[in-house]
């Protein structure tokens, strides 16, 4: 199956070790799709998948549309 | 994408019309120089881009000159491309007309796009949309170099910018960082409202992020003063090379340059062991303790003599108490009168049932309540009771000498440091030998720098003794040295510049740590959360981007080495290595040659020319790679430093190479010592292509009058 771009993207964003190390997240526990991610309980796979949607989409959200959905989301989640 | 024919008609020394029929692979176009070799790459850059001259000037002479009054013929360059099993047509042309001896009239410059299917049926396209179809612009970036000195494709600052743009993965990553940038931004300030608005603090706070904000400036003007210098000292490092060439015995100069920039290194590497931070020393590594064993033993005397002084009080004290208890129960007994029960006397339950039974067992007669011998039964058991039961009667004040035991304590501590005494004695010896190091370490820069500088004196000499014209030889001697200060100066303030910003980051970690640990404790954990885990996203963001361009990096590097290893078969090459780096925020790539880790002092010419090409070859086969379409490469004299024999290596080694060039060449032209007829040496048999032309003046001509000049365009 070919990959859209932006799960490939998402993908290699969530390759780095931090994820593994700090969030003790198991390799193939992560999800494969954007879709996936969005519904992921975990917030920082959730706000990457969130970045990636917004920016690779037909028309990126502007800096300040991104910061509210994330900023909003992470905030939600953390209470 | 291949180039199938290209034909110039009646520009410049092209009279009339010439057509190259090209193939894949190795297309040598030979030609002595002047003969037309450098016009056929300018007609092809003209067909692409056009240009803003005078086209009058572009026209054939020849032609020209035969033309009569009036008449009017075309001057045009048109090409023939395959692409996806498909032919395209490209042609810019304009129509002269004559009306006078030499001067002309200039109509109809087009630029025509047309496309062949697969049928054969031709359609008018739109020549630009064509042209950056068939060729993009940034490609041909890529693909046309006119002369050596245009080969080395970073020598700007935009160049890896566009690379990346063009092939790498990591363009789709770029915006990624600066994304995560803005969001942490956001979040830090979100934390530090919520910790202003809660904070007890608060004014201890602000100054704290003014503070901050003070060294990031700082930071950044640094850093500003920092890429200025490196800019310059590229500048300066370039009006060297340039200098260099007009020094007759440049192979001697090299030799110089090699020895001093190795010089160079060794002192920088010299200067580098040195290690003085010697207040970081005092403490960090406990220099401090380095006369403790002498307080020390001083301490450990006192407290033993502390010590014995206080079981000698103890002693006395106890004996003086003993005493003293033994005084006190003898004077009490004595001056009271009263004595214990004697030894036939009943004891102390026997007396309590006497009393008890108002009878006295001893002299046998009864003792009732209130009468004197119950009385003295009951004073004499009291006063005996009271005789068992010393301490009572004792001050709980007077009970011990020392109420706490310090004495031990110290005794304890003294045992603790007397096991660490090993090792604060060997801090002397540490102390001494790295004193001893960095005096040695310094003896030697000192030798070094007189070896660099009688090295520079003799470079001096070298450079002022060129036979160049003497006032050219003057002002270059002049700028020569003035450059040397420059860049040792340039050097010298870069190497400043960084440990200054390596300072400012340490203090704004430092300072940052504890704006953290005042947010924790005053700021809303949920803000605090949201920011963690933004500031690790920011990280992830940044690293992935980091690391996307550098596996770009890494492999264009491992590419490059491998053509450069291909061209120069059985000879030196060293490696092609790429440092990457960031000044100002723009991303810089310095390519150099390196023997192992060490940069090749000034290669020559042949070899810098060779890396060149193989870094070309590589974008090339990256192009094709992240485009699945390759692309022309069309070189003009790349090879003019190298011999003979080794550019027709150079040749069969790149014919061997997937994809399409034309290299126009002087090369494996020969000329006949009497006759001064031209040939082509035999030589050229063994040099393996695809296609071969030979570009020849017709012969006579004259120099002087252009409309004699026309090149003819021999199949070889």
């Amino acid at each position: 199956m070919i990959m859209a771009r932006k799960d490939d993207i998402l993908k290699t964003f969530l390759e780095h070790k931090i994820l593994v190390e700090k969030y003790e997240l198991r390799v193939d526990e992560l999800p494969n799709s954007i879709t996936e991610a969005k519904q992921s309980e975990v917030p920082i796979i959730r706000s990457i998948a969130l970045i990636v949607d917004s920016l690779e989409g037909p028309q990126a959200d502007t800096d300040s549309a991104l910061r509210n959905l994330i900023t909003q989301y992470l905030n939600s989640a953390a209470i | 994408m291949n180039i199938q024919t290209v034909e110039i008609e009646n520009y410049l020394c092209y009279y009339s019309t010439n057509r190259f029929e090209f193939s894949k692979g190795l297309n040598i176009i030979l030609g002595e120089n002047g003969e037309g070799k450098t016009k056929f790459f300018e007609a092809l850059q003209w067909l692409f881009i056009g240009n803003d001259h005078r086209l009058d000037l572009l026209v054939s002479s020849k032609r020209l000159s035969e033309a009569a009054l009036g008449d009017s013929f075309s001057v045009s360059v048109s090409l023939s491309v395959e692409q996806y099993e498909q032919i395209k047509f490209l042609k810019r042309s304009f129509t002269v007309t004559k009306d006078g001896d030499q001067s002309c009239l200039i109509k109809n410059e087009i630029f025509e796009g047309i496309e062949e299917s697969k049928k054969g049926e031709r359609e008018k396209v739109d020549a630009e949309t064509l042209l950056q179809q068939v060729f993009p612009a940034e490609i041909r970036k890529y693909s046309m170099f006119k002369g050596e000195s245009e080969l080395n494709i970073f020598d700007n600052d935009q160049a890896l910018v566009n690379l990346i743009n063009l092939f790498a993965e990591a363009k789709h990553y770029s915006k990624y960082s600066q994304k995560g940038e803005m969001l942490l931004t956001a979040a830090e300030k979100a934390v530090a409202n919520n910790t202003k608005s809660r904070s007890k603090d608060k004014k201890d706070y602000e100054v704290l992020q003014a503070d901050i904000k003070e060294l990031n400036r700082k930071k950044d003007n640094l850093s500003t003063l920092l890429a200025e210098n490196h800019s310059q000292l590229e500048k300066v490092d370039k009006g060297l090379k340039e200098a260099e060439k007009y020094v007759d015995n440049a192979e001697k100069l090299d030799i110089l340059n090699s020895r001093i920039a190795n010089l160079e290194l060794s002192i920088s590497d010299h200067q580098k062991q040195i290690k003085e931070r010697y207040t970081t020393y005092l403490f960090d590594d406990n220099w401090v303790l380095v006369q403790y064993e002498s307080i020390f033993k001083e301490y450990e005397e006192k407290i033993s003599q502390l010590s014995k002084e206080r079981r000698k009080l103890q002693t006395e004290y106890d004996k003086q108490q003993g005493k003293k208890e033994a005084e006190r129960e003898a004077a009490y007994k004595l001056f009271s009168g009263q004595f214990p029960l004697p030894f036939n006397v009943p004891d102390k339950e026997i007396m309590k049932e006497l009393i008890e039974a108002e009878h006295c067992k001893v002299c046998d007669r009864p003792a009732p309540k209130g009468s004197e011998p119950h009385d003295f039964m009951k004073k004499r058991l009291e006063e005996y009771l009271k005789l068992q039961d010393p301490k009572e009667s004792e001050d709980p004040e007077q009970s011990t000498l020392f109420e706490k035991d310090y004495i031990t304590e110290l005794i304890n501590k003294m045992n603790l440091h007397n096991d660490k005494l090993g090792e604060v004695r060997s801090i002397r010896k540490k102390v001494e030998d790295l004193f001893d190091f960095n005096k040695k370490r310094k003896l030697e820069v000192g030798d070094l720098e007189d070896k660099l500088e009688k090295e520079k004196e003799e470079r001096n000499r070298l450079v002022g003794s060129s036979v160049l014209a003497e006032e050219k030889l003057s002002s270059i001697h002049k700028n020569y040295n003035g450059w040397q200060d420059d860049k040792t100066r340039l050097s010298k303030s870069i190497m400043e510049y960084e440990m200054e910003i390596g300072q400012l980051n340490s203090q704004i970690k430092e300072k940052q740590s504890k704006k953290d640990d005042i947010d924790l404790e005053s700021a809303n954990s949920f803000v605090i959360k949201t920011r963690e885990i933004i500031r690790d996203i920011e990280i992830i963001l940044r690293e992935t981007v980091e690391n996307k361009f550098n596996e770009f990096i890494e492999m264009l590097q491992e590419k490059s080495n491998k053509y450069l290893i291909d061209i120069n078969v059985d000879s030196f090459t060293g490696n092609i290595k790429f440092d990457a780096s960031e000044i100002d925020g723009k991303k810089r790539i310095k390519v150099s040659l390196c023997e192992e880790d060490r940069p090749i002092h000034s290669p020559n010419e042949s070899l810098r020319t060779s890396m060149y090409i193989a870094i070309l070859f590589a974008i090339s086969n990256l192009a094709e790679q992240s485009r699945e379409e390759g692309y022309p490469l069309i070189f003009d004299a790349p090879t003019s430093s190298f011999a003979e024999p080794k550019a027709g290596e150079f040749f069969n080694i790149i014919s061997g190479t997937n994809g399409q060039i034309i290299l126009l060449t002087k090369d494996f032209i020969g000329k006949e010592s009497q006759s001064r007829k031209l040939f082509i040496k035999p030589e050229f048999d063994n040099v393996n292509r695809a296609k071969a032309f030979w570009l020849k003046l017709e012969r006579p001509f004259d120099r002087n009058q252009l409309r004699t000049i026309n090149t003819n365009v021999i199949n070889v």
